[in-house]
């Protein structure tokens, strides 16, 4: 299929804007920077083409569905909101750092679905369970809760690197990073964006399987990871809002989080359940 | 909005500022987190028995001892998640009184204090007359605001504006919704049930099972399937499971309709969902019969219960009974043989006949009620069984999913408040001067000040478009 021989191409294109974002920040020229954004964008582009693409080849195949329902459709949706917040984020900071940690991530996601063996993207008609208009609601506000806590994941990890900046170092890439306390507070952003949507993607899941199933909450282990990640970042966020925890402990808890998160996505799906097909 | 300052208590060990203690928030939260991850890792309920099977018998015993095949439903996580449910209501109902007073407090319209320290860029300079400037920026706020605070000193006119002062409570929202999710996890416990029944194409039942305690329930109405339909696509993936359903109460249909995936049927406030579906024996077999000399062989198409005559005219024969599994013999039928004179002959006839033999060798032999030849002259033989599908449904009633719908409503706009809107006030200064008249703006915010400073350098940009522009 023409959208996902493109998809597989964008991946390259990701790589290579991670390369640019990096080079920015080891030789220190904007240029390189300019150039990982004109890429990013290019790739962003191309990449909400072949999402469309899909869209329509398979309604051209007589199927006629959401590409988001397998997880290999899953996979390349979460590096498009990734991609997404990411461009939101750079475009408000003004600061093209945080590139070189988000675009690994969202190449990542993409090869992954792209060339694992593992990984079908043929496009395949609804199972009985998946046919429901939840399906997209659901999808749509975890994976956007999803890339928040991933861009949170990066912020954090370059709050950690940037605490070992010291001005006698002189050392380049350290210095690009923005200061602390701008890490601090846009980790703390993404983390609620990712939390308000977290929390939707759960409930609507939950309406969902009320009507697929007859119960709105089994304890299955992806939903039981759900509700970890969940009770994470709401630990994080009372750490913040009440304790007035900031810096590493909170930068510490954002990473643990993304991890449940990761497992939430796909080690989950190496434990039995229900949700087995994504 | 956070107050560090030293805080007095009321009750210095008590019970309540044990549980007014975020401290004892993170560490509950962290704990049902760390907890919940044993029962993704060990298999819970129904599916804990076959794992069980394989682990050594002193371990299964320890699991079993904490609990841990069933442990979202034991007795200890419950008591975690009781004392955070504890926790939460203690903390809001500690808190809640200083946010009252916060959302009460009505501050001065003519407060000099918000003005010091000012940065040169909320202040400007105008060489208009006092009276139509404090006009226009009494009229600007107005369109922006809904309510306008002024007050008149000698040297200065004050405004006061405010916008958001209910979002100290949206965080009392949030943790409200918490309780009533919870609130409707017990009630649909208590006063709900969760079942299970199938039900065989063309008949109905009137109780369900118990997935809990597998304790048959009835049902105040009977439920027939008239027709299970189950589709597929080309590549043999299913498509659509559907189940045509009868309700009959007090002997009359009360209500029919087809019950598919995701689109369950509710009548009399329970809830039927489509979930598995099987085969099972249909009421129809094909039997065939030889004699000795192979002289007559015939085929019987013949019906549960529906006697049909032996066709060299020695009597009838019935079957009476189908299993699709006998004795662990695979498929058989039950058959009645009553000849004109003497004793009725019963065997069970099998359709592994062939099978059965080879493996217990002599078994119909020495078994006359097994033997298909007990009957002379005739041999009977199991051809065929006509199966028919049974539809699974899930069968429910859960008093407190409305709870748990209206805690997912408020939760999500509890979050919106407390994460995205904050009580600002801003004052405006209109003062007297020589040549004209100063404005100065100066604000407050519960939280979010970038968001303030934005609004405030809006807001000072229509000001002075307004009076460049009378």
């Amino acid at each position: 299929m023409l959208n996902s021989i493109i998809l597989s191409y964008i991946t390259f294109v990701y790589f290579f804007s991670f390369f640019f974002y990096l080079l920015m920040m080891v030789m220190h020229r904007e240029i390189f920077g300019r150039m990982a954004t004109v890429i990013t964008l290019a790739g962003f582009a191309g990449h909400t083409f072949a999402v469309v693409l899909r869209w329509i080849e398979s309604y051209q195949m007589g199927i006629g569905r959401a590409p988001l329902s397998n997880l290999y459709e899953s996979l390349i949706f979460f590096a498009w909101t990734l991609i997404l917040l990411y461009l939101i984020v750079e475009w408000r900071t003004k600061n093209r750092s945080i590139g070189a940690f988000v675009a690994p991530m969202a190449f990542f996601a993409m090869a992954y679905a792209s060339y694992s063996p593992g990984i079908s993207s043929r496009i395949q008609p609804l199972i009985p369970a998946l046919k429901s208009n939840w399906l997209i609601a659901h999808v749509i506000t975890c994976f956007f809760g999803y890339a928040a806590f991933a861009l949170a994941f990066g912020l954090s990890i370059m709050f950690l690197l940037k605490r070992l900046d010291r001005p006698e170092k002189k050392n380049l890439f350290l210095r690009i990073i923005p200061e602390t306390w701008l890490l601090d507070e846009l980790s703390y952003q993404m983390v609620v964006i990712g939390f308000l949507f977290l929390t939707l993607g759960i409930l609507t899941g939950s309406v969902w399987a009320h009507s697929a199933w007859g119960a709105y909450w089994q304890w299955d282990p992806k939903e039981t990871w759900s509700l970890i990640t969940w009770l994470v970042y709401a630990a994080l966020l009372h750490s913040r809002m009440v304790r007035g925890w900031q810096g590493k402990k909170l930068a510490a808890l954002s990473i643990i989080g993304f991890f449940c998160v990761l497992f939430t996505y796909l080690g989950v799906n190496y434990l039995p359940g229900l949700h087995s097909y994504a | 909005m956070v107050q560090n300052g030293p805080e007095v208590r009321k009750h210095p060990f008590s019970l309540w500022s044990a549980f007014s203690s975020i401290r004892l928030t993170l560490f509950l939260l962290i704990l049902i987190a760390i907890t919940s991850i044993f029962g993704t890792l060990i298999p819970q309920q129904e599916s804990a028995m076959r794992v069980a099977e394989n682990l050594s018998p002193t371990l299964v015993r320890l699991l079993d001892a904490l609990n841990l095949f069933d442990m979202y439903h034991s007795w200890w996580f419950r008591l975690i998640i009781g004392a955070l449910a504890v926790n939460l209501i203690v903390c809001s109902l500690d808190r809640f009184p200083s946010s009252l007073k916060r959302f009460r407090s009505s501050p001065k319209t003519d407060r000099e204090k918000p003005f010091e320290n000012l940065p040169p860029e909320r202040s400007f300079a105008l060489k208009q007359a006092f009276e139509p400037v404090s006009d226009a920026v009494g009229d600007l706020l107005r369109s922006k605001f809904r309510k306008v605070e002024r007050k008149e000193k000698e040297k200065a006119a004050f405004f006061f504006v405010e916008k958001g002062r209910f979002t100290h409570f949206g965080v009392y929202l949030v943790h409200f919704s918490v309780l009533l999710i919870l609130l409707g996890g017990i009630a649909g416990s208590l006063f709900g049930f969760q079942a299970f029944v199938n039900i065989p194409e063309g008949e109905g039942v009137d109780k369900v099972t118990l997935r809990k305690s597998r304790v048959a329930k009835p049902l105040p109405f009977s439920v027939r399937c008239d027709k299970f339909t189950v589709e597929f696509y080309p590549n043999g993936t299913p498509k659509e499971y559907r189940s045509d359903l009868v309700f009959v109460a007090n002997g009359e249909v009360a209500f029919q309709g087809p019950l598919r995936v995701n689109h369950p049927v509710t009548f009399q406030g329970i809830t039927f969902y489509q979930s598995t579906y099987g085969t099972i024996p249909g009421n129809k077999v094909r039997l065939s019969l030889k004699t000795r000399d192979n002289g007559r062989n015939a085929v019987v198409e013949a019906e549960v219960n529906k006697p049909f005559p032996l066709p060299g005219q020695e009597g009838e024969a019935a079957v009476t009974a189908i299993r699709s599994d006998f004795m662990r013999m695979g498929p058989a039928v039950h058959l009645e043989i009553r000849p004109a004179s003497g004793e009725e002959t019963q065997i069970w006839l099998f359709k592994n006949h062939a099978m059965i033999e080879q493996r217990f060798p002599g078994i119909f032999e020495t078994f006359p009620k097994l033997n298909p030849a007990s009957f002379k002259p005739y041999t009977f033989f199991l051809e065929s069984m006509d199966s028919r599908h049974y539809t699974g449904l899930q069968v429910s009633r859960d008093p407190g999913v409305p709870l748990v719908w209206a805690g997912f409503v408020i939760i999500i706009i509890g979050l919106f408040i407390t994460f995205f809107l904050s009580h600002r006030m801003i004052w405006v200064r209109v003062s007297r001067v020589e040549d004209g008249a100063t404005i100065d703006l100066a604000g407050m915010s519960s939280k979010n000040e970038v968001g303030l400073e934005r609004e405030m350098d809006k807001l000072m940009v229509q000001v002075r478009n307004k009076l460049d522009k009378p």
